[in-house]
């Protein structure tokens, strides 16, 4: 299960997603979209989570950001979809600056809460300024222009099918960003805050930078999968910002494994797929679900990953770099 | 090698109505290996701890190369050279014992923030980490991870984490507890290795009167917050105060 592994276990993923991009019914392209912007938001969130072992409940309002503010400018402004993109994942990146600021001063259940207070401040906020926002409607009528590059040619993103192969390109690239994020000298600094964040200062590290940077990093990829979201369906809702959509990457890591780099995404798979048929038996998907996440916390801990790293040998949590080594 | 490391004037410490640290006034001079010792509550871990920044000082300077760093955060303290090794094993538990070491070495060349840049290309990090590890006796075990070593060696390892971050003074908290006779010689010989090339000054708190009077070159000894006594070896072992309170029969035999 060692690095070589990890990247043919992922390029066989990519293999899979883009058979679905060519192949599969627009049904199964729009679940698969879902599913990676899901894993998009889980694996940036595990930047934090996993790495430093801060939990906040605040993401959504970030997954939020990045997906009114390329609302607004579309439907104010511009309708270019990379400018949109990045217009989105910095104003998440700036409001995870802002309240991550007030936020990593504090740990564990302070931390929390503190994330908390301020995802609920979002979403009111949100919710209320309807000249800006729309407030429970939310914002319609986004518009999926072409990508041009110069006036030379154009790539369309009109069907959900062309926009699928954006958002392919955009996941692969961050799994490759968050891959290097996670094997650089930052990746192991934030390995030591979460093994001893007080031995860290005695290193030498500034631990709070290091919190902060890891917030706005994780901040940002949600910011990126909300703004993909807001391309997706051509539309915002408050309930991005909704603090229960704060707690989908934490169920989904969980599922997958905290300890794994690859756990969100697998999470996040099991996750939707098994909501999906969930739902097509039983309205109460919730209570089945509920019950099916129980089994796993409890008698699978370290996640799904983590039962299959010990079942081929390796031992999920080993060290930084074994760590991210798994699939 | 007369240069004052770090001077404190009249620090002090309560813990509600008991005083750990009494107006204290102390200098550590550069290659001067000293000793702090004293009976259990009399100050000693306290004292490390208001110097290292653990703890908050209740009134009092402490003057570390010049500048004040009564009020500086641990970090900015130890990137200045003032370090310390703990008590207890503090070390990163799921980390293998070189990631242990390369944090330290990151943080003291600038490079902990490289986020784009491999790990493994760090080569000048990764030589520094592997000459910490030679140097402790850990090169073996270099890719174990820290948790699965024995006591001994994750105290050898705390030492050679206060090392890599290349202190000027270096406080080490009973460097010898929980090691064995193998291990503790090795350790002393180090110590007293780099003390003589004078790259870090030590400063030992311990309990061991040997390892005390075999290795330094002075001795401060602490009493319920008090300095009862300060010189070299042999005038502590004869100071009648020291004797009396924390001595006793051990020397007199």
């Amino acid at each position: 299960m060692r690095g070589r592994w990890g990247v043919i276990a992922f390029l066989a993923w990519l293999a899979i997603l883009l058979a679905v991009g060519l192949f599969a019914g627009r049904f199964y392209i729009y679940i698969t979209t879902r599913i990676i912007l899901l894993s998009i938001f889980a694996m940036g969130y595990n930047v934090l989570f996993g790495r430093t072992g801060l939990l906040s409940f605040g993401h959504a309002s970030f997954y939020a950001m990045g997906a009114y503010a390329l609302a607004l400018l579309n439907l104010h402004a511009i309708q270019s979809p990379l400018l949109g993109l990045l217009v989105g994942v910095l104003s998440a990146a700036l409001l995870a600056l802002i309240i991550g600021f007030f936020c990593v001063r504090h740990t564990e259940i302070y931390f929390a809460m503190l994330t908390l207070a301020f995802g609920m401040m979002v979403f009111s906020l949100i919710w209320n300024i309807r000249s800006v926002t729309g407030g429970d409607d939310g914002l319609y009528g986004i518009m999926r222009e072409p990508i041009s590059f110069f006036g030379l040619f154009e790539i369309p993103l009109g069907t959900d099918r062309q926009f699928y192969f954006l958002v392919l390109v955009v996941f692969a690239a961050s799994v490759w960003f968050l891959r290097r994020l996670a094997r650089s000298p930052f990746g192991l600094i934030l390995s030591g805050i979460r093994e001893n964040d007080q031995r860290m200062e005695f290193a030498a590290v500034n631990i709070k930078n290091y919190r902060l940077a890891a917030f706005v990093i994780s901040g940002a990829f949600a910011g990126l999968a909300g703004s993909l979201e807001a391309l997706l369906e051509s539309a915002t809702s408050p309930f991005m910002a909704h603090w229960s959509h704060s707690a989908e990457p934490i169920l989904v890591t969980l599922i997958g494994g905290v300890g794994s780099f690859a756990g969100p995404l697998v999470g996040s798979v099991i996750f939707l797929a098994l909501r999906e048929i969930i739902e097509r038996f039983t309205e109460n998907w919730m209570l089945w679900f509920g019950v099916i996440l129980l089994i796993i916390i409890i008698g699978f801990r370290g996640g799904v990953m983590g039962v299959f790293s010990t079942l081929t040998g390796g031992d999920a949590r080993t060290s930084a770099q074994g760590h991210d080594d798994h699939v | 090698m007369s240069d004052i490391l770090l001077q404190i004037e009249n620090l002090s410490k309560r813990f509600g109505m008991v005083c750990t640290a009494r107006e204290l006034n102390l200098s550590f001079q550069e290659g001067v290996l000293t000793s702090i010792i004293g009976p259990n509550g009399a100050g000693k871990s306290t004292l490390v701890n208001l110097l290292s920044g653990s703890l908050a000082v209740d009134s009092g300077r402490i003057i570390f190369l010049g500048r004040d760093i009564t009020r500086a955060p641990i970090y900015k303290r130890v990137s200045m050279g003032l370090g310390r090794s703990f008590q207890v094993v503090n070390v990163f538990p799921q980390l293998t014992v070189f990631e242990n070491v390369e944090i330290p070495v990151l943080a003291y060349e600038g490079k902990a923030s490289r986020f784009f840049r491999a790990l493994s290309g760090e080569e000048k990090a990764g030589e520094e980490v592997s000459a910490v590890l030679e140097m402790v006796g850990l090169t073996p075990v270099a890719d174990l991870v820290a948790s699965k070593l024995s006591h001994g060696d994750q105290r050898l390892l705390e030492i050679g984490i206060a090392l890599a971050s290349k202190p000027r003074l270096l406080f080490l908290d009973e460097p010898t507890a929980g090691m064995n006779p193998v291990e503790r010689v090795r350790i002393l010989q180090n110590i007293r290795t780099l003390s003589q090339r004078g790259k870090t000054t030590f400063v030992i708190i311990e309990h061991d009167m040997d390892i005390v009077f075999s290795l330094s070159d002075r001795v401060v000894v602490l009493h319920r917050g008090d300095i009862i006594g300060d010189g070299p070896p042999e005038e502590i072992k004869a100071n009648a105060e020291v004797r009396e309170v924390y001595l006793g029969e051990e020397v007199l035999e």
